[in-house]
């Protein structure tokens, strides 16, 4: 029975039109159309620094040696023009007074403050951010390792500063100005993803007497019907997994879009978005009205409008939302799976990823629960 | 022979509608048992309530002695089903839909591509499996609508109006297989509002109308109950009044309609109609050209039982 539905899922062209096709051939318009403009904006000018040293010992000196590599004019790393200040005071009336955008204080406690001028811009925040959170985890790693080999710490400062390169975009995912170019990417995987609700939609076809001749022919045999919806499911789940990860293939090596740095996380996305769609395919088969075409259409149709308000056309619409309208984010579907990715790709917030996924996860949860009820049913009011 | 399947005081409700109303069948085992009735009489309904697919109101269904649930999967894998409706994947082709709705019962893959073939062979679609049903003609597609509901070789086959847009030469096929599943051994319900069919190959028949069981028996118990038994066609050129008033006035006939050269005579139970009537006309001095004699169909059974035609909405 699954090698069928699998065959019926890989001969279905709708389905890998819109998963597939259509994704890729808009991600390799954007890649043509925009892709110059990418590498200029990807660039970013080094801001000026001020470090203020009210510690002592290795961990001040460590990160002033890491500040020093990261204001290297000659090196890869180059984010900072470094000035050092005695006194916290001026250091802050520098950014005050915009001479400075941001201050690093290492207190005597072994931690850093960081103070930005007013009106700074998000990248400098993130950036900061990134370097002190990335130097405070290694801080007990690289205080061992200068105690038994200086050139070895060296070189891993040297990591750290290339570690820190993929989080120089904006922090806040509802910027009214995101990075439009990962964006759109992002937008088009999500489309992509989102889209196999079509599939959740043909699973409803598959076993519900009601709604296909089909389904009343299995519904008459000898089979477990809880058998047939495993394998209807698996038959879509699988199929629409190996999609996403060769559209992110695509994304990583052909297109050169951050996808991040940790694959744990990657697979959870895609795992949760995936199954997510198809909840979300089943309730709209579910709900709908019409044959299997027309419902599957009214889901298509659903679907894009979910697309399109979480930023597919327009980046900045999810931050119009989330200043005036922030419900709508929370329950658009497509702005959920949006946000989780580009939390955990460009902005490092991983508790908003965990936010977004522990909610996309849950509604998935709460949708397949709700299709199976359903889709259990083995005799019906009316035919 | 033993009851295959027993439906007693069957009602279905949809809202206002009485769809079914205390319904009672009985099939017996090795038959063809014809549900005859217009669209909308509630055959369809009916069957889906014996296959426990649709809710009912009251009654009771029980198949091959066991009271029929949905989830009687003793009782549903000896049943196959050949739906009003193609009930096929366009993505798969001939031999995968067979192959996927035989699987559902038989798990061997020996035994169930053996089943597939002879499926195949008995629809005679062995030219056309690696088609996909869109290519495939209308009578085709219904062969393999039917291929699909046999292949695993059922003993209780429902057939619900298998001949929707088919042609005469398919039409013949099919029916002449449904006859073979009988003689293997298979008891068949088969629905139809087409009643040369039902006369074609249905051991018993029952008709339905709104619902409710309006006539049942052999198709000649059928044709005995209406007190026309034939109708006598006479082609002669000018009949009188006077002559049309001695026919009606013969013994057993019913009615007398002369148009367009062409004397038609409905008569009830006679020996002699026939001749009767030749005798007044040539005693008149009429020439006859073509004279015959039809046995009432049963869609004068439904007509004069309802006052309505067979295929009426």
């Amino acid at each position: 029975m699954f090698k069928y539905y699998l065959k019926k899922t890989l001969r279905n062209r709708g389905f890998l039109f819109w998963s597939l096709i259509f994704p890729l051939a808009l991600m390799t318009f954007m890649k043509i159309a925009f892709g110059g403009l990418y590498d200029m904006q990807n660039s970013i000018d080094p801001m000026k620094a001020v470090i203020v040293d009210n510690g002592s010992g290795a961990f001040s000196e460590n990160f002033i040696s890491l500040m020093d590599q990261l204001s290297d004019k000659s090196g890869d790393n180059y984010y900072f023009d470094l000035t050092t200040y005695e006194d916290l005071d001026e250091a802050k009336a520098s950014l005050e007074e915009k001479e400075n955008e941001v201050l690093f204080e290492i207190t005597d406690e072994d931690t850093i403050n960081i103070y930005l001028m007013p009106g700074h811009s998000v990248t400098s925040s993130c950036v900061s951010k990134a370097v002190c959170d990335s130097y405070m985890r290694n801080y007990q790693f690289l205080m061992d390792a200068f105690t038994m080999d200086p050139e070895g710490a060296r070189k891993i400062l040297d990591n750290m500063a290339d570690g820190i390169s993929y989080t120089k975009e904006k922090e806040n995912a509802f910027s009214s100005d995101p990075d439009s170019y990962s964006w759109y990417y992002y937008s088009t995987l999500v489309m992509g993803i989102f889209l196999s609700a079509t599939s959740g939609v043909e699973i409803v076809s598959d076993l519900r007497a009601d709604v296909s001749s089909e389904a009343m022919r299995l519904s008459v045999s000898s089979s477990n019907k809880s058998r047939m919806m495993i394998n209807s499911f698996l038959a879509r789940f699988i199929p629409s997994i190996v999609i996403v990860l060769i559209q992110l293939t695509v994304m990583h090596y052909a297109i050169g879009v951050s996808m991040g740095n940790e694959i744990g996380k990657l697979i959870l996305f895609v795992i949760s978005c995936i199954m997510f769609s198809l909840g979300f395919g089943v309730i709209c088969g579910l709900l709908f009205k019409g044959s299997a075409n027309t419902r599957g259409n009214k889901t298509t149709a659903v679907v894009m409008i979910s697309v399109f308000l979480s930023g597919e056309m327009t980046s900045q619409l999810p931050g119009v939302f989330e200043k005036y309208f922030p419900i709508i984010n929370d329950i658009n579907p497509a702005t959920l799976m949006n946000m989780a990715f580009y939390r955990f790709t460009v902005c490092g917030d991983d508790l908003g990823f965990y936010m977004n996924i522990g909610k996309i996860t849950g509604l998935s949860v709460l949708f397949l629960l709700i299709g199976i009820f359903a889709l259990r049913r083995e005799k019906y009011a009316s035919l | 022979m033993s009851d295959v399947i027993k439906v007693e005081g069957l009602v279905k409700r949809y809202k206002e509608l009485i769809a079914l109303d205390h319904l009672d069948l009985k099939v017996k085992q090795g038959e063809i048992y014809g549900l005859l009735g217009p669209n909308g009489s509630g055959k369809t309904t009916a069957i889906n309530c014996i296959l426990s697919l649709l809710e009912y109101d009251k009654g009771t269904v029980t198949v091959f002695g066991k009271e029929m649930t949905p989830r009687s999967y003793d009782i549903k894998k000896d049943i196959g089903i050949v739906p009003q409706d193609l009930a096929l994947y366009d993505s798969l082709t001939v031999y995968e839909n067979i192959d996927f709705f035989c699987g559902l019962y038989i798990k061997d893959p020996v035994k169930r591509k053996q089943y597939v073939q002879e499926a195949i062979d008995f629809v005679a679609i062995g030219d056309f499996v690696k088609f996909k049903p869109k290519k495939l003609s209308g009578g085709l597609k219904r062969r393999l609508n039917i291929a699909c509901g046999i292949a695993h070789k059922p003993k209780l086959i429902f057939f619900d109006e298998p001949m929707v847009a088919v042609d005469p030469q398919s039409r013949n096929k099919i029916l002449e297989g449904i006859v073979e599943l009988r003689n293997s051994g298979a008891t068949v319900v088969y629905t139809s509002h087409y009643m040369e069919e039902v006369e074609q190959i249905c051991d018993y028949v029952v008709i339905l109308d709104k619902g409710n069981k309006i006539a049942e028996g052999t198709i000649d118990d059928l044709k005995n109950m209406i007190k026309k038994s034939e109708i006598i066609t006479i082609e002669a050129a000018g009949v009188d009044e006077d002559t049309l008033e001695s026919i009606r006035e013969m013994k057993n006939i019913f009615s007398v309609n002369y148009e367009n050269d062409l004397l038609i005579v409905e008569a009830g139970n006679g020996k002699h109609n026939v001749i009767d009537i030749i005798n007044i006309l040539q005693d008149k001095g009429y020439m006859m050209k073509k004279i015959f004699s039809e046995q009432p169909t049963l869609n004068d059974v439904f007509l004069e039982l309802t006052g309505k035609n067979l295929r009426d909405e």
